[in-house]
């Protein structure tokens, strides 16, 4: 018996089955979700990203930063991304509204090193905050602001060159032996300001309708959770 | 070989078999696109293996020719993974699955010009792919990296290549159509469909937000599930009772763990977004989905294994059977993880840490690049019409492949649980965690040492067998070149 046309409808409704239950439904249910119109700032949330970012979001694809970077906030007792004991790396898990803007979204699957969601909206324990001068330094060495980051170097986003006239005020405050030979300046090239002003444009901390109810695991099952940590 | 593949051919019903003259006017019909796309493969696969020995030092050694931009790790990685996957994985399973196709459906190949073009086509995409992720035009989509000015070329390519094996299939003169088949079909009507679904919707003309996510998941899950594992398992159910001379065992439930691999497997790449800003249907379908794939995990089990009982002493003898035991077993292991990986409480645990790139490993590598190996032993000396050029080589590849395989992903799979475990918990610094990881992470680089020695001492066997079995045509053809002008004359 020739069962060949079986074989050829079954997969073709099994691929379709799946395609339109997971592709389709989602693009029709939530594809079209929109910005949240806040009456009183007179805003529309998330806010368009300034020109800058948006060039440094293709510094950050060209270079690959999501192979060890993600972007994603996972709820509170789910792993430690937030709440209590956690790495407070964000006020609020993130919702698909957050990524409403972006062209492409870059969620991540590694944590070689941390999320980056809402880098600029956290404590930084080696530094007052998350500035563009820190960041300068570092993108240009990591060990420089510290000691045991395991991030390569990114010197290739900056220049060395002499000093004419005034020095620029964009140049790298190094000292010692990191600092540039004498008459030379270590300045960030147009790439990488327009990295860091991505990295400084990431914060989710607008309060949609939909993050005001999250589920927040029952308090016996956090106490778990501590154990399970200890 | 030269030991083993006496032993082989003992073994081989062929050579009792019912069309012998046929099944020689298959291998010759299948020879010039064969090597074409053997040859390709097999240098992809070097370069995977160089790429990856670079990529995983950087990981332990941040300081590693860091201050060039085109081998930045976020560049390097992705070209790694798309060698391994396009270069290597796709030419390998286009030349596998078109020799598997014939020889079942008993169905010579009637011309190969289409089939080298389209060989031409995708090795020019694959080259423009990753050569635009290393100059920085990647997507930055995890195995979807290649630009958009390489893609289209690898579709069009693929449409001249699968088509043949559809050609081949109702070219044959069989009428029965056996479980290798079945996930033929499925890998081949597989591929287009969501590589083109992602590179449109993704790509092209990208959606809104994170449906990205889910048709990112959707489009990779499957690419493993229907694709990588379709080709292998067809490996396996050819040549497993093959070489061991019995029918697969509980052969009757094959169909059925075929259906459901298809039909579940398809739903299960939600569970990569547990916790994710996606809708939690998604996640949850995604979980239960995922613990569907119990029910194949099982009936494989009983094909394989059961087919396998009591003939171990074979598979010690012979290569090809060696390769794709070591596959089996570690299909087994890539479903049980993904099936554990989907439940929450390990989820949470194991996300984004080392553990994702060691499933990765096991199965691409472990799985499906072994059994590809055993396949391939098989195949290229009945192409060629010769014998492998040198014994020592095989058993060099097959070690260090083996031993390969278990170091990297052992020390990738421990080190990431002890990743996660740590990340888990809130009041241990984030440098504390990664520094944590650095044995592990070196001892995965010499995994990737291990078999990248591995991978060149099978490519240079293949290379060998292949200008030892190209010599008499080589000198037949100076012969006729030469005698040619005096015939003019």
């Amino acid at each position: 018996m020739n069962r060949a046309p079986l074989i050829f409808l079954g997969v073709f409704f099994a691929f379709a089955f799946s395609f339109v239950g997971l592709v389709l439904t989602n693009q029709i249910t939530y594809g079209g979700l929109s910005t949240h119109v806040d009456e009183g700032e007179g805003k529309a949330f998330p806010m368009q990203p300034s020109g800058l970012a948006a060039q440094g979001k293709r510094v950050y694809q060209d270079l690959g930063c999501v192979t060890c970077h993600t972007q994603q906030v996972r709820r509170a007792g789910f792993g430690s991304d937030m709440g209590e004991k956690s790495r407070a790396w964000g006020e609020r898990q993130s919702v698909a509204r957050d990524y409403l803007r972006e062209e492409r979204v870059l969620l991540g699957s590694m944590r070689i090193g941390p999320d980056l969601r809402n880098l600029t909206t956290r404590k930084n324990p080696d530094w007052d905050d998350f500035s563009a001068d820190w960041l300068y330094r570092y993108l240009y060495d990591p060990k420089l602001v510290m000691t045991d980051s395991r991030m390569p170097r990114y010197a290739f986003l900056f220049e060395t060159r002499p000093i004419v006239g005034e020095p620029s005020p964009k140049a790298l405050k190094l000292s010692g032996s990191h600092g540039p030979e004498a008459g030379h300046e270590i300045v960030p090239t147009d790439r990488a300001e327009a990295l860091v002003g991505y990295l400084l444009s990431l914060k989710d901390t607008y309060a949609y309708p939909e993050t005001n109810n999250v589920y927040t695991p029952p308090a016996p099952e956090a106490g778990e959770q501590k154990e399970a940590g200890q | 070989m030269a030991t083993d593949s006496s032993l082989t051919s003992e073994l081989t019903p062929e050579r009792s078999a019912k069309h012998p003259e046929e099944v020689s006017i298959i291998d010759a019909s299948l020879r010039t696109p064969l090597v074409v796309l053997i040859g390709s493969a097999l240098v992809w696969l070097l370069i995977a293996s160089v790429l990856g020995v670079v990529s995983a030092w950087k990981l332990h050694t941040p300081a590693f020719l860091d201050a060039c931009e085109f081998v930045t790790y976020g560049r390097v990685q992705p070209a790694q993974t798309n060698a391994f996957i396009f270069g290597w994985g796709f030419n390998a399973a286009f030349a596998v699955s078109l020799w598997l196709m014939a020889r079942l459906s008993r169905g010579a190949l009637p011309g190969s010009g289409v089939l080298l073009l389209g060989a031409v086509f995708w090795n020019l995409g694959v080259t423009l792919g990753i050569g635009g992720i290393i100059l920085g035009f990647s997507t930055s989509l995890e195995w979807l990296e290649m630009p958009g000015f390489a893609t289209p070329l690898l579709l069009v390519a693929y449409a001249l290549i699968g088509s043949w094996s559809l050609v081949v299939f109702r070219a044959g003169r069989s009428h029965q159509i056996y479980a290798s088949q079945w996930y033929l079909i499925a890998a081949l009507f597989c591929f287009p469909w969501i590589y083109s679904v992602a590179q449109v919707m993704l790509v092209f003309s990208p959606v809104r937000g994170t449906v990205q996510s889910i048709i990112h998941a959707w489009f990779s899950s499957n690419l493993f599930l229907l694709w990588f594992a379709s080709i292998g398992l067809a490996i396996i159910y050819y040549f497993l009772p093959k070489l061991l001379v019995k029918p697969v065992s509980n052969y009757y439930l094959a169909s059925l763990s075929f259906w459901w691999l298809v039909i579940f497997g398809s739903w299960a790449g939600g569970a990569r977004l547990l916790g994710g800003p996606v809708p939690a249907w998604v996640q949850t379908v995604g979980t239960a989905a995922s613990f569907m794939l119990v029910v194949p995990l099982v009936i494989l089990g009983m094909n394989h294994y059961g087919t396998l009982a009591g003939r171990w002493s074979v598979v010690k003898e012979n290569l090809s059977l060696r390769f794709i035991a070591f596959g089996i077993v570690a299909l087994s292991l890539v479903l049980v993880a993904w099936v554990v990986g989907a439940i929450h409480g390990v989820a949470q645990i194991i996300q984004f840490t080392h553990v994702t790139t060691a499933q990765i490993q096991l199965g691409l590598y472990g799985f499906f690049s072994m059994v590809v190996f055993g396949a391939l032993y098989y195949i290229v000396p009945r192409m060629l019409d010769t014998a492998w050029a040198n014994a020592p080589l095989t058993t060099v590849h097959f070690w260090a492949s083996a031993l390969g395989v278990v170091v990297l992903v052992g020390s990738l799979a421990i080190g990431g649980v002890e990743q996660g475990l740590r990340l888990a918990d809130g009041s241990i610094a984030f440098a504390a965690v990664t520094k944590a990881t650095l044995p592990y992470l070196f001892a995965a680089t010499i995994g990737f040492v291990i078999l990248a020695i591995g991978q060149l001492a099978f490519v240079l066997n293949f290379f060998w067998t292949l200008s030892r079995a190209s010599a008499p045509a080589v000198r037949t053809m100076k012969g006729l070149l030469a005698a040619q002008p005096e015939a003019a004359r």
